[in-house]
């Protein structure tokens, strides 16, 4: 940008035109970031991008290969459930069992498998299975008319019970991956491979992201959440749209469930980290930017939300945080997210920029 | 026309004519303890506006919104194009020819111009299912150009517009679909006189064509009288009145609402000791 002092600027009426000239640069630029910052995952990215930029500048081994590899099991697992959360918010709703059921669906796989059903088969099933447990939520709240928050936490006590029950609370070797000798196929493939989670949680997110803004499943999701007796007088079969979402992010929380059973070659019956999986998917689908109240959101929101909450964990951890600090920090950033994200929500709507 | 029924009270009982496209028969709809509509009777000729008068609470939309399938009546019978008419959704009375402009617009604030325009109705491209948005939006800007409606960009979320622009946009949405009779809950509700004028033009221009009948409620006594063939008043979930507008007069009609009024304070003295 050129900005002229007062020295260098010649005489006459270019004396004028140089600030002016200047200004409309800078208004531009103004303009422009006001654009991008009021885009819906604009915040989210500025904040994201500043916390990486923080921890490279402060913690050595913070940007190096080695560190990005720790970084994505603690992001692109949060990355899937946040997507398939983010729908049933845009609906208005909300899931609390997606912990319960990521801690469920590696038990039913490793008890469906060793009925003597092949791998892939039992993953099916078992994804079957945990959508049927997303269609049991939907009817609860769509037709018999629960509130999702009660519905869907009876859901998390029973299924964690349920999971303990049936694992006896011991955990198990994940089906599939004790085998000496280097990862099978189906390992590499469901979350053992390196990068295997983060090609799950990209494609996942793809997909949704694409599903949400450019089918009738998407417009009407959203049609739901912003004015849902508006929506059943057009016609649109309102109870049938929040089951399916309900269905959806059930089976998004069961396949994290796999895929982490899978790269940590067992399965634990660990309720309390179910709960943090379940706090972690939520987060990260409010900070991308998705409002609790619904109507709006964002899938690739809640993708960089999920990462923003990785950075700040692994950032946090390398600094060397005392563990009691981390969920204290963690809160923080979360509200401070929130904040800046409901304040360009107020920019946007009076920008009129869309 | 009209018979005299219990406490002096009209009620217009079933009455036919010939090219009937829509014949509604001894409806009835509660809620609870509400009565909303107690014996609705009425008729719609071929290429007919009919206008819907009376009191907040009478049951002019729960009468609408039955018709158009969004609820079901408790009891009578429906009629459509002398068939009978039993509709089971939204989507069956529309794919039948029916179809609404509710009271409260059923617009989606989130959603731009032309996905409202398309709600329900969406074009989608081939084999894969996405939404054309380029087709809705070239669609959606002639609908609107149509009325004589201005609004400057389709793809902002019709929370920006203002209330007659959102009234607008419901109307030529449901004026654009294939619908041969439509229902309209005060189309005119949150419109200037500017915008309420092209609504007027629009249906008078409906009506010169001849294609589509329309049931539609009003509070005005003039856009009754100037817009619609015949009106009926409907009172306490009955129709209480039904004439030609040719026949009646903004007198007869404030009198008719006086009387109700007069009958209610009575009713309210007694019962009140």
């Amino acid at each position: 940008m050129a900005v002229e002092t007062g020295s260098q600027r010649p005489p006459g009426e270019t004396a004028n035109e140089g600030p002016a000239a200047s200004r409309t640069l800078a208004s531009g630029a103004w303009t422009l970031l006001k654009r991008f910052l009021t885009l819906r995952e604009g915040s989210v990215i500025v904040i994201t991008v500043l916390t990486i930029v923080y921890f490279s500048a402060t913690v050595d081994n913070f940007a190096t290969s080695a560190n990005f590899k720790t970084l994505l099991p603690y992001f692109a697992p949060v990355a899937i459930l946040a997507a398939g959360e983010v729908y049933l918010m845009i609906n208005g709703e909300i899931d609390l069992s997606i912990g319960a059921v990521y801690l469920f669906a590696p038990f039913i796989f490793y008890k469906i498998n060793n009925g003597g059903v092949p791998l892939i088969a039992a993953l099916i099933l078992a994804l079957m299975c945990c959508m049927a447990v997303g269609l049991i939520n939907g009817v609860f709240t769509a037709v018999v008319g629960i509130n999702s928050f009660i519905a869907t936490l009876g859901m998390l006590l029973s299924l964690e019970g349920l999971t303990l029950i049936i694992s006896h609370a011991q955990p198990v070797d994940t089906p599939g991956t004790n085998v000496v000798g280097g990862l099978t196929t189906f390992a590499r493939t469901f979350g053992g491979g390196t990068y295997s989670e983060l090609i799950w949680a990209l494609v996942v997110v793809a997909v949704l992201q694409v599903v949400l803004t450019l089918t009738r499943w998407g417009v009407y999701t959203v049609a739901v959440g912003g004015n849902r007796l508006g929506a059943a007088e057009a016609g649109i079969k309102v109870r049938l749209v929040i089951i399916r979402n309900f269905m959806l992010c059930s089976t998004c929380a069961a396949l994290v469930g796999v895929l982490e059973a899978v790269r940590t070659s067992s399965v634990q019956p660990d309720p309390a980290g179910a709960n943090e999986v379940l706090f972690d998917g939520i987060s990260a689908a409010v900070i991308g930017g998705t409002l609790l109240a619904g109507g709006s959101g964002t899938v690739v929101g809640a993708l960089i939300g999920a990462l923003f909450l990785g950075v700040l964990r692994d950032g946090l951890i390398i600094k060397g945080v005392n563990a009691d600090y981390l969920s204290f920090y963690l809160g923080l950033a979360i509200i401070i997210a929130m904040a800046a994200n409901t304040y360009v929500g107020r920019v946007r709507k009076g920008s009129g920029v869309g | 026309m009209a018979e005299s029924g219990i406490n002096g009270e009209h009620v217009v009982a079933p009455t036919a004519a010939s090219d009937d496209v829509l014949r509604v028969e001894h409806i009835s709809k509660r809620f609870g303890p509400v009565t909303a509509l107690r014996d609705i009777n009425m008729h719609l000729r071929k290429g007919e506006v009919l206008g819907l008068l009376g009191d907040n609470g009478a049951g002019k939309s729960t009468l609408i919104k039955t018709i158009c399938g969004f609820q079901k009546a408790d009891s009578g019978q429906m009629f459509l194009h002398g068939q009978p008419y039993e509709p089971h959704s939204v989507d069956h009375a529309r794919k039948l020819g029916i179809d609404t402009v509710y009271q409260d617009l059923a617009l989606v604030d989130e959603l731009s111009v032309f996905h409202n325009m398309f709600l329900r109705r969406e074009k989608v491209k081939k084999p894969l299912p996405f939404l054309s948005n380029r087709a809705m939006r070239s669609e959606a800007r002639e609908a609107l150009d149509d009325i004589g409606v201005r609004i400057p960009r389709l793809n902002v979320p019709v929370a920006r517009l203002s209330g007659g622009q959102r009234q607008a946009i419901a109307v030529a949405r449901t004026v654009h679909s294939e619908a041969s009779i439509l229902l309209l809950d005060e189309p005119l509700a949150a419109m200037g006189a500017k915008e309420g004028a092209l609504i007027l033009d629009l249906i008078q221009r409906l009506k010169e064509e001849g294609r589509v009948s329309m049931i539609m409620v009003l509070h005005n006594y003039v856009h009754v009288l100037t817009a619609c063939d015949r009106v009926n008043l409907i009172q306490d979930g009955v129709i209480a009145l039904d004439k030609p507008t040719s026949e009646t007069s903004v007198e007869e009609l404030t009198e008719i609402v006086v009387e109700e009024y007069r009958r209610a304070r009575q009713a309210a003295r007694a019962a009140g000791g």
